[in-house]
């Protein structure tokens, strides 16, 4: 793909020439975990920032594997859902594809601790990637999801609007733009507290053409804050190819106009977007101020739900009814999925001898389970009672029900 | 004449009034102009008149609704078609800035400007910041603009003339929830005034005023009411401002029995304006107000459903006023 090859390049002009020692190093991965091409499938540090990944227990690693699988599982096993039975309500804007990048920022933040300690989240209209990332509980999600009165929101949230307050992540801003002024808002705020936190916001390609864009970063910028802005580039704004509203290649690039670093990673190799979120993450908690992150990714499924998608196949190639007269091409899609980030992070961890074969199919066995119980606990859990949709409107008491007349 | 869709019927103007005007200008984003329908030519605005003309935008709404407000200044007939997730995001420059610019401007400042602001509320399942009824009342409240709202796919092509051959800016919501909506339209172009009420039914016991999204369940549940021999004049608003304070009057002097009904939140709900109206011109009448209860909408059908006006509340709101 001639993206990718780009990448490369772009990075290596860009920047320092790694030690030969690390380049050797990693080429010697590449060798190992290329299964299309050489230039395609190697994780390779990124000039000036640490190859922090080298640092990382095994523990962590086979986590973070653990986590890709848990979102891939989810979405796959929630689009049969949506495509096999009948019954089931839930829908989801699929995060298949992009599950690096939500992994490789999450698993650079602090998770857990008093919400005066923990690092914040806000995530988008494609939310359970970013939510399952930060430690969002499977089974509550799935339950919410379904619009279950035990699910995460009581019933009141559901797919594009979830959010677990107890462990930082704020929540699915199902608009386009909102999200970030809100993220950095909370950086602001983080800063009159004095605590260490971070603000981090998950926004598309097609957050650039906001107003918002400017915004938040203008701000961060201005003010130091502790505000990370990781722009997930899937190249399209719900049906359009983000060339539509964005006249640059990459949108890191806007970067420079506030003179904070604009990071390009690939939004495939969980280890380069760890290594850039890690160095985004040191950088704000030191005050140093914001950063920009564009990690460049595919989602495999169409902009919502699994129209195109068949029950069992990964990912969306037929015709999507809602795309009107703006459709991906086929074999785009094919072409990314060519190089899954959870293949790719498969080879690398069997590679550094992390995982073998049996322990990585064996990580998977156990994501698949513990996946298919949560759907299963969910479809067993109380649907709401219908009068408490007038409660929460306030701290205290209901509202009238105004609808009798 | 043939039965079209709503969006058919819409597109069907615009492209005949396009045609008229070489350099009237469509924006939109995500929702392309493209609509087909059964036996007919499909309609792809962006195709015929290329995009310079019809223009898809990046996800801001503030730019959709400068960019048509702008060209308007500048004498150039625009509309844009701003999705449910955005509607509010243009409020600024259609309330602050075209509502006020021809006042302003001691009367000079021309705007032959749609802004169709698509609305959800109707959907169970969607909620939060995905249901959004509630615009009606916001775009109404402001001086300046025209804000009109159809509820059938005819009168959705004939106010969309109306409001594309106005100079005055005008603020089209489209119902979403009515999107399946099929019925016999006319193939010529024809105007629906943006000022007019429409009766749907007469009779003398009650007055049922309803507006966009309730207009279904208003027929369904004025169907039964009439079945059960009860006299109702069933009004359909169209348009919030101005408000047909005529039609109203006239009708609750007849039934003095008022009932609204507005899928918008209860408080400043268009019925309440209706009913300050009509309670100013009509004496001893009676009044009901069913609307959305004054809270977000919820993502659980088993809420939203239990929440949303619908015909059974309806019929319990009337048999309570008749009785």
């Amino acid at each position: 793909m001639a993206y990718e090859s780009d990448l490369s390049r772009d990075s290596r002009e860009d920047e320092p020439t790694p030690s030969t020692s690390r380049r050797t190093f990693l080429k010697a991965v590449a060798g190992a975990s290329a299964a299309v091409s050489l230039s395609s499938q190697f994780s390779w540090a990124n000039g000036e920032i640490g190859y922090w990944a080298k640092d990382l227990p095994d523990d962590k690693l086979k986590e973070m594997y653990a986590t890709m699988l848990r979102i891939r599982w989810h979405e796959r096993t929630q689009a049969d859902k949506m495509l096999t039975d009948p019954k089931y309500r839930g829908y989801n804007h699929f995060y298949a594809g992009q599950e690096a990048v939500a992994t490789g920022v999450c698993s650079a933040l602090r998770n857990k601790g008093p919400f005066e300690e923990v690092d914040l989240v806000y995530s988008t209209h494609r939310p359970s990637g970013h939510a399952l990332a930060k430690g969002v509980d499977l089974k509550k999600m799935c339950a919410e999801n379904d619009f279950r009165a035990t699910g995460l929101n009581k019933g009141y949230a559901a797919e594009m609007h979830i959010s677990d307050k107890s462990i930082g992540f704020m929540g699915a801003d199902g608009m386009i733009g909102p999200g970030l002024v809100m993220a950095a808002g909370s950086a602001f705020g983080i800063r009159a507290r004095g605590s260490d936190q971070v603000s981090v916001v998950f926004g598309g390609d097609g957050t650039y053409a906001t107003p918002a864009f400017h915004g938040a970063l203008n701000n961060a910028t201005l003010l130091d804050l502790p505000f990370i802005y990781v722009l997930e580039n899937n190249l399209y704004h719900q049906y359009a190819h983000y060339s539509y509203s964005c006249p640059m290649k990459d949108i890191a690039d806007a970067a420079r106009t506030y003179g904070i670093p604009g990071v390009v990673v690939d939004g495939q190799d969980v280890l380069q977007v760890y290594n850039a979120a890690r160095e985004a993450v040191e950088r704000a908690r030191a005050g140093k101020g914001p950063t920009l992150i564009e990690a460049k990714t595919y989602r495999y499924y169409n902009h919502w739900g699994a129209p195109g998608a068949k029950p069992g196949v990964l990912g969306a190639f037929g015709y999507d009814p809602l795309a009107i007269s703006s459709f991906r091409p086929e074999r785009e899609v094919r072409a990314w999925l060519a190089r899954d980030p959870i293949d790719i992070f498969r080879k690398t961890l069997i590679n550094w001898g992390t995982l073998d074969q049996a322990k990585a199919d064996a990580a998977e066995a156990a994501v698949k389970k513990e996946v298919k119980e949560a759907f299963e606990w969910a479809d067993k859990q109380p649907l709401c009672n219908p009068e408490d949709g007038v409660k929460n409107v306030f701290v205290t008491g209901s509202v009238r029900a105004a609808q009798f007349g | 004449m043939a039965r079209k869709s709503w969006m058919y019927s819409v597109l069907e103007a615009v492209q005949y009034e396009m045609r008229q005007r070489k350099d009237m200008v469509w924006l939109f984003e995500l929702t392309p102009p493209v609509a087909s329908n059964p036996g007919m030519p499909v309609i792809n605005l962006e195709k015929e008149f290329g995009r310079t003309r019809v223009n898809n935008t990046g996800i801001d709404e503030m730019w959709m609704a400068g960019a048509t407000l702008g060209s308007g200044l500048a004498g150039i007939t625009a509309v844009t078609y701003i999705p449910y997730q955005g509607n509010g995001m243009c409020f600024q420059m259609i309330q602050n800035h075209a509502g006020k610019l021809r006042h302003m401007t001691g009367g000079d400042a021309e705007m032959p400007i749609v802004f169709i602001l698509e609305m959800t509320g109707q959907t169970p399942g969607f909620a939060g910041q995905h249901s959004d009824y509630e615009i009606d009342t916001y775009y109404a409240h402001i001086p300046g603009v025209k804000t009109v709202i159809p509820s059938t796919p005819r009168d959705a092509k004939g106010m969309m003339v109306s409001a594309i051959r106005d100079r005055n800016p005008v603020v089209y919501l489209y119902p979403a929830g009515l999107r399946d909506m099929v019925e016999e339209v006319p193939d010529d172009q024809y105007e629906t005034p943006l000022d007019k009420a429409a009766l749907r039914t007469t009779g003398g016991d009650l007055t049922i005023v309803g507006s966009g999204g309730s207009m279904p369940e208003v027929l369904e549940a004025t169907k039964r009411l009439q079945e059960g021999g009860v006299g109702v004049e069933a009004i359909d608003l169209r348009s919030l401002k101005p408000m047909d304070t005529e039609t109203l009057v006239k009708s609750v002097q007849k039934t003095k029995r008022l009932l609204t009904v507005d899928q918008s939140y209860y408080t400043l709900c268009p019925g309440a304006e209706v009913i300050a109206r009509v309670a100013e011109n009509v004496d001893g009448a009676r009044y009901k107000r069913i609307a959305f209860p004054d809270a977000p909408p919820p993502a659980s059908p088993e809420m939203f459903l239990w929440m949303r006006p619908n015909a059974d509340h309806i019929m319990g709101a009337a048999k309570r006023l008749l009785g």
